[in-house]
């Protein structure tokens, strides 16, 4: 799994690459945890590379999903495979969370 | 061997006899008038008996168990200055006996001369043969086999040479020059088989000098006695047995004299050997306390001890640094003060904690400012690749005291230490991880008990279920439960996560369905007796949100088939989609529902989530429910089996009892997944409903 940084004034894009299983999910939540991300409007998730998402991803998301809420900061994933927006439709997450087919539909937001 | 064992028998009677002929024949040489009585033997009867006499000896004694035990060469030395000592000591004895009897009678008892005369020399054969057969011993102490087959020859050149003396046939001058001369290198040479020697230590030689000095002293006896009376015997007994025996002291006393210089020279150096000993010992007992699991402590004291020991230190202390501190944990001949000095000392060089020899310690200004009176130091400290132990310190008084040979010494110990403490923590830490394992069977067979062994049976539909955790504990989750008005609740689940966590959640879970699925007494309509699928979901959200960490959550699905009106209300709480067989429609297909998971959301707009659904099912349709260990197990190229191929095994298959329909899945997904580790919780439930048996419409 890698977690790359791309910001701008007030959108940080986080583009996942590999497959976000309990021991990536780690990571990832450390990123998610970081004060500094609270100081954007909007946190994008670029989901391209993201092959696998298990539980324990989801969960992460699902555990900040509140705190983003409350601190008034969009969440919004873009380009996601088939696949994986499949887990997040099964769960019931796709009407919870912002997912939007491109890059450019996620900065329109 | 009885041919063998017949010899040794008759040996020693075989002995004794030959002894009294030649006693006899002695006698009666020396006692004319009884000559003329009995008539004087002929020479060759005193001869042959004399080699009798001593071939049965020889014999005897060679066929006797080794006397060396083990490595007690000194044991073996003091029997032999012990027994035949007592020999030389009885000949001196009644030598001095026939001199004073000689002194008060002169020219009296030639008889008693000759009795005398004899014992002694059987004494001395005697004597010669415990000497000989010892010194084989020594010899052959862990020889060679090519060193034993030269003692066999010696022994036989040196009979054969002896057997020529006896019978007093001397051939030729350079001839005997050449094969005296033979036995004699032989001789040598075998007295060069002097390994024994440095097994011993300082004290043991010592011991071994004093008693081949005993022993050369006893030889020295037997010879001078038949030196002396060498000329005297000619009325008693040939002259050739005087040269026999003198040549039989050659090599006895040729192999002490060796041993004897060997082990005198070899003194000096016995300091060393001892060192290096002492060093080997102290390993094995390092080396010996790994096997017997001792404790942390005891195994640095091992160390202290034996580094002390081995490189002589004059005082000496151990840093044994934990988690958390650095603390002294042996000191020797050194105050806590002083201790403290050093270190300090060593800590401002930055030099504690590294390997360091110093043999010129007051030549360092911080040291000589301490007023110490210690003159060398080895500093060795404790390391794996992992991490410190702490350190060993080792100090003399005397400059120049240490050399490269101590430090690695002290490595070996050091690392070897090393080696016990974290052989040690292993044991320990595999002893814990004995028990956990151990808590888990336990666990892992609590959760068995959670999950329904005996399926609902009736005339309506059939189950066929299966259930396998990835490790020891799992988070799926199914139950069942028979309501009243023909009706039965199912309840399929999945605990985000996996392991012990998991499974207090998904308990958690099954405690919660039961105590839901309560009748309420209030209820007007008997239908509301009972929660809908969609309330029961949101009650079970709400009674999670306080035991559910932030980023758990649980996916759920609730049937409840009413079978008198061939029906089924469900809901689905993010669970993966229902596969259902139409056997009207002849077809497979998903109820693609929407439902959020339980624990997602934590207040009461869970409600907006969660949908109920109604079917009217008919008889041969077949519902599969699962959990996603199913669809997300992963083949050999790490793609998922997934919801198609799930699908399109139903549509092989549904004709098939609940059962086989399972089976036949299950086959399929192993077949898929073969040699692929299995990565989540693997749950699988078929029913199949089926039309009312003819009686019950009755």
């Amino acid at each position: 799994m890698k977690i790359t940084q791309q910001t701008t004034e007030n959108t940080l894009t986080l583009s996942l690459d590999g497959e976000l299983d309990a021991s990536s999910s780690v990571l990832l939540d450390t990123e998610l945890t970081k004060p500094e991300v609270l100081d954007y409007r909007k946190v994008l998730i670029d989901c391209q590379r993201l092959n696998y998402i298990s539980s324990a991803g989801l969960g992460v998301f699902i555990s900040h999903l509140q705190r983003f809420q409350d601190a008034n900061v969009k969440l919004v994933f873009f380009n996601m495979q088939e696949k994986v927006h499949n887990v997040f439709e099964i769960l019931g997450l796709d009407t919870l969370m912002t997912i939007v087919p491109s890059e450019a539909e996620a900065t329109a937001i | 061997m009885p041919f063998h064992q017949k010899l040794k028998a008759i040996i020693l009677p075989f002995t004794l006899l030959s002894w009294l002929i030649l006693l006899t024949s002695t006698l009666l040489h020396a006692s004319p008038a009884a000559a003329a009585r009995v008539g004087l033997p002929p020479e060759w009867v005193t001869l042959l008996a004399q080699a009798f006499f001593v071939l049965g000896v020889f014999l005897h004694q060679r066929s006797r168990p080794d006397p060396l035990r083990g490595t007690d060469f000194v044991g073996l030395l003091r029997q032999l200055v012990l027994g035949p000592g007592l020999l030389a000591a009885a000949c001196v004895g009644l030598h001095l006996f026939e001199r004073f009897v000689q002194y008060q009678q002169p020219g009296a008892d030639r008889l008693l001369f000759a009795g005398v005369y004899t014992i002694n020399l059987g004494l001395f054969i005697v004597f010669l043969a415990y000497a000989n057969y010892a010194w084989r011993s020594l010899v052959l102490f862990r020889s060679t086999p090519r060193l034993r087959r030269d003692w066999v020859w010696f022994e036989i050149l040196l009979g054969t040479t002896l057997l020529f003396r006896l019978f007093g046939w001397t051939p030729p001058a350079p001839v005997a020059y050449f094969i005296l001369g033979g036995v004699a290198v032989f001789g040598f040479y075998m007295s060069g088989n002097q390994k024994w020697v440095a097994y011993l230590n300082r004290r043991q030689k010592w011991e071994v000098v004093f008693m081949q000095l005993t022993l050369l002293l006893c030889l020295g006896v037997f010879t001078l006695y038949f030196l002396r009376i060498g000329q005297d015997t000619q009325s008693v007994a040939p002259e050739s047995q005087h040269s026999f025996l003198l040549l039989m002291v050659f090599f006895a006393g040729f192999y002490a004299l060796a041993g004897l210089l060997v082990t005198f020279f070899n003194l000096p150096t016995v300091g060393v050997f001892e060192q290096k000993r002492e060093e080997i010992l102290g390993l094995q007992r390092l080396t010996q306390l790994i096997q017997k699991g001792q404790s942390e402590e005891e195994v640095y004291q091992m160390l202290f001890e034996a580094a002390i020991q081995t490189v002589e230190a004059d005082a000496a202390w151990l840093d044994i640094e934990t988690d958390e501190a650095l603390h002294t944990g042996q000191r020797h001949v050194i105050s806590e003060a002083h201790v403290e000095a050093i270190r300090t000392l060593l800590t401002d060089y930055n030099l504690g904690q590294i390997e360091y020899l110093n043999n010129d310690l007051p030549n360092s200004s911080g040291f000589r400012s301490l007023d110490l009176p210690y003159g060398s130091l080895i500093v060795m400290p404790m390391r794996s690749a992992k991490r410190h132990y702490g350190a060993l310190y080792m100090l003399k008084e005397q400059r120049q005291s240490f050399d490269r040979e101590n430090l690695s010494l002290l490595q070996t110990f050091t690392s070897q230490t090393v080696l016990s403490i974290e052989n040690l923590q292993l044991v320990t830490a595999s002893l814990q991880n004995e028990r956990v394992k151990e808590e888990l069977k336990i666990a892992s067979s609590v959760q068995d008990s959670l999950i329904p062994k005996d399926l609902p049976i009736d005339d309506w539909f059939e189950i066929g279920s299966h259930a396998l955790a990835a490790k020891e504990v799992g988070g799926d989750f199914y139950d069942f439960l028979h309501l009243p008005g023909k009706r039965l609740a199912i309840l399929i689940g999945d605990v985000s996560g996996k392991g012990i966590t998991a499974a207090f959640h998904m308990a958690q879970m099954k405690g919660i369905f039961h105590a839901l699925m309560q009748e309420n007494p209030l209820a007007k309509d008997d239908r509301e007796k009972f929660p809908v699928p969609s309330k029961f979901m949101s009650m079970a959200n709400r009674a999670l949100t306080h035991c559910l960490e932030k980023s758990s959550f649980i996916t759920a699905a609730l049937y409840i088939v009413d079978y008198e009106h061939g029906g089924f209300v469900f809901a689905r709480a993010g669970h993966c989609h229902t596969l259902y067989y139409h056997s009207i429609k002849e077809e497979v297909s998903y109820f693609r529902t929407a439902g959020l998971g339980l624990g997602i959301i934590r207040n009461d707009s869970y409600e907006k989530h969660i949908k109920n659904q109604f079917y009217d099912y008919n008889p041969g349709d077949v519902m599969v429910i699962y959990t996603d260990g199913i669809v997300e197990a992963r083949g050999a190229d790490q793609e998922e089996y997934g919801e198609e191929r799930l699908k399109q095994m139903l549509e092989h298959t549904y004709y098939l009892e609940a059962d086989a329909i399972k089976q036949q899945i299950l086959n399929d997904l192993n077949e898929f997944s073969k040699g692929q580790p299995m990565h989540d919780d693997q749950t699988l439930l078929v029913i199949k409903f089926k039309a009312a048996q003819p009686e019950a419409n009755i």
